[in-house]
């Protein structure tokens, strides 16, 4: 390794925007896991699936249609709306009915089936190849040393923008309001007249339909194939963890600081180290600070 | 009338005969008679494999149920402590000529050290946090004995001694029986144990905090330091099940098919579908799925799909599993 490339800006701010585009998919992916935990309680092991139906969605939206690419990253985002309230309504909610108390952890394993049929059903009717679209947006401008392809900052844009659009919509709408209730307090929030059931379909609806936006505008990167969102699902959970459970913008700071630095680790880390490094990050984290980097609230010690 | 009488009366005498002690005795012998003489009657080496997967999975499923069923304690890294058996043993035998019949013995105890420490760091948490904690830390050691190809052989495949003959049994690869009739041995003392295990005082504890942990505490239980007994003991047994597995497979490496995420959810869902708080349900299952699943090789991906499936049926309307079963057969 040349240490001296630690000195040269060029490559500094050339690694700084591939973090910046890595921690974008890291935080719409995380901002939606958290959003579901920190409502439902529930997490979601299954989202990287999402994020792959996403992906696919795109790819037929823009290459098998020829529709330009916004319409198939909003299609991507409204189709896993559609899929994720179906499917907390069918089987989150009928296991919430027949589990009883304990029905968080019953409805991670739930998850878990999830996955496996997702991702073998998408072997079968998709195969193993990859489908990718090669350029969103062509060019790159230059700015002082530094080159930068509009696609990185469309991607980084896009998830900027659905960001505060979430933020917006939790912070201004009715529906908002009672879901940052429900988040806060689901039985008081219920005898003011919540429809708690509502609620969570409606998180897990938006928590999907992030997954699938972010499947659908990083499939330049990611191209869709079955196992496309197993990295995902992992980098998004740590992010979540490093960011406290539920707590969303903590979620998206731990996703924008995981990516970049994934992407110094990735550039001047020998090996595959790399990989070792943000499970021991997770694993300090739990055990030093299990209420995360940024959330003041207290662990649930039950 | 009176023949719906009669008719229910037979059903009757016949599902009380089919309890009786003489029938239990009977289906008790049938089940270790196939165990015994099914592999070597049918000589297939084929079917005697597939007989040693589906032991192997089904003890390792049990092994999980008795942390999941019986404290409910998510170990969602499990495959990482099956691989610490896996390796100590192999490594341990390729670098330091240690007998793999003591490996047996250190891979367990090297996987319960590694379950103790995480044990007394995370257990006084929730039970998610015990899920996400052992999950990465299971990634965590997984990418270790990948990033360490000098000493592992990393992705590259350590290849691993076959147990060394002993009371002059052939234990070469090519003897099959040896290595199935050693795994029906190993079977019978670990259900033995944690069969024993679950009926003592600890295990009354176990599902005292598994119903109610507020209780238990109220009780006067110490509910962090019986969990911690489980999880040290379930690490052991399945360190001893990965050093099996290691030398009757000849060959480790570090996929996540065989020590990650997915060998992880293989084994919990044999878990869930068998009837999680039965122990014998794992075992079941284990033999039901992998029969299935080598059964219907033919169809592919799909019985993937299947396999997902049941579990999500399980889930949603089995939820004791196979085991659910058990008032119609036993």
């Amino acid at each position: 390794m040349d240490y001296s490339l630690l000195l040269e800006p060029a490559i500094l701010s050339e690694v700084l925007v591939l973090g910046l585009e890595r921690g974008a998919m890291y935080a719409l992916m995380a901002s939606g896991l958290s959003l579901i935990f920190g409502i439902m309680g529930v997490k979601n092991f299954s989202h990287g699936e999402l994020f792959m139906l996403g992906g696919y969605v795109m790819f037929y939206v823009t290459m098998v249609l020829d529709l330009p690419w916004p319409i198939g990253v909003a299609a991507a985002a409204l189709v896993l709306l559609v899929v994720g309230m179906l499917i907390e309504r069918t089987l989150i909610e009928t296991l919430r009915r027949r589990a009883g108390r304990d029905w968080q952890l019953d409805a991670f394993v739930l998850t878990i089936g999830m996955l496996v049929i997702m991702q073998n059903l998408a072997l079968i009717f998709f195969g193993t190849e990859r489908r990718g679209v090669s350029d969103l947006i062509e060019g790159t401008f230059v700015l002082g040393p530094l080159l930068v392809s509009y696609e990185r900052l469309m991607i980084v844009g896009v998830a900027a923008a659905a960001g505060l659009a979430l933020w917006a919509f939790i912070r201004f709408t009715s529906l908002g309001k009672a879901i940052r209730a429900a988040s806060q307090d689901p039985h008081a929030a219920q005898t003011l007249g919540i429809d708690i059931q509502r609620i969570y379909t409606v998180s897990f609806g938006i928590g999907a339909a992030l997954a699938g936006l972010a499947g659908g505008l990083l499939i330049s990167i990611y191209p869709a194939h079955p196992t496309v969102g197993f990295q995902p699902v992992i980098k998004s959970i740590a992010c979540v963890i490093l960011g406290g459970l539920g707590y969303v913008p903590g979620a998206i700071i731990a996703a924008m600081l995981l990516g970049i630095i994934e992407a110094y680790a990735t550039f001047f880390m020998s090996g595959g180290w790399q990989n070792v490094m943000t499970p021991a990050l997770v694993v300090l984290i739990l055990i030093f600070r299990p209420s995360g980097l940024f959330s003041s609230s207290k662990v649930d010690r039950a | 009338m009176t023949t719906d009488t009669s008719v229910n009366r037979e059903t009757k005498a016949i599902a009380g005969f089919l309890r009786s002690t003489p029938a239990r005795v009977i289906k008790v012998a049938v089940l270790l008679a196939i165990l015994l003489f099914v592999p070597p009657l049918i000589d297939n080496p084929y079917v005697t494999r597939i007989f040693i997967s589906a032991m192997m999975l089904g003890v390792m499923a049990a092994i999980y149920d008795l942390m999941i069923g019986y404290a409910g304690l998510v170990n969602f890294g499990y495959a990482g402590f099956i691989a610490v058996g896996a390796y100590t043993s192999a490594l341990g035998e390729f670098h330091y000529g240690i007998s793999p019949w003591l490996g047996l013995f250190f891979g367990g105890v090297l996987s319960a050290f590694l379950g103790f420490l995480l044990g007394v760091i995370t257990l006084r948490l929730r039970g998610l946090y015990v899920a996400l904690m052992t999950f990465f830390v299971g990634e965590a050691i997984r990418f270790s004995i990948s990033n360490t190809p000098e000493f592992t052989r990393g992705m590259l495949g350590l290849s691993v001694a076959p147990f060394p003959d002993v009371f002059g049994i052939d234990f070469g690869r090519s003897n099959l029986y040896a290595y199935y009739y050693l795994l029906l041995v190993l079977t019978a003392v670990i259900m033995g144990f944690m069969w024993w295990l679950v009926k003592s005082r600890y295990g009354l504890a176990f599902e005292a905090l598994r119903e109610d942990q507020l209780a238990t505490q109220s009780l006067g239980l110490n509910t962090t330091k019986y969990k911690l007994y489980n999880f040290t003991i379930a690490s052991f047994l399945a360190g001893v099940m990965g050093a099996f597995y290691a030398h009757y497979l000849g060959i480790l490496s570090p996929s996540p098919e065989e020590f990650g995420v997915y060998r992880t959810v293989e084994i919990l869902s044999i878990t869930y579908i068998g009837g999680r708080g039965t122990l014998w349900g794992s075992l079941f299952s284990g033999f039901l799925l992998i029969g299935f699943q080598e059964y219907f090789r033919g169809i592919g991906p799909w019985r993937l799909v299947i396999f997902g499936a049941l579990l999500v049926f399980v889930m949603l309307f089995a939820r004791r599993g196979l085991a659910g079963l058990k008032k119609y057969l036993w």
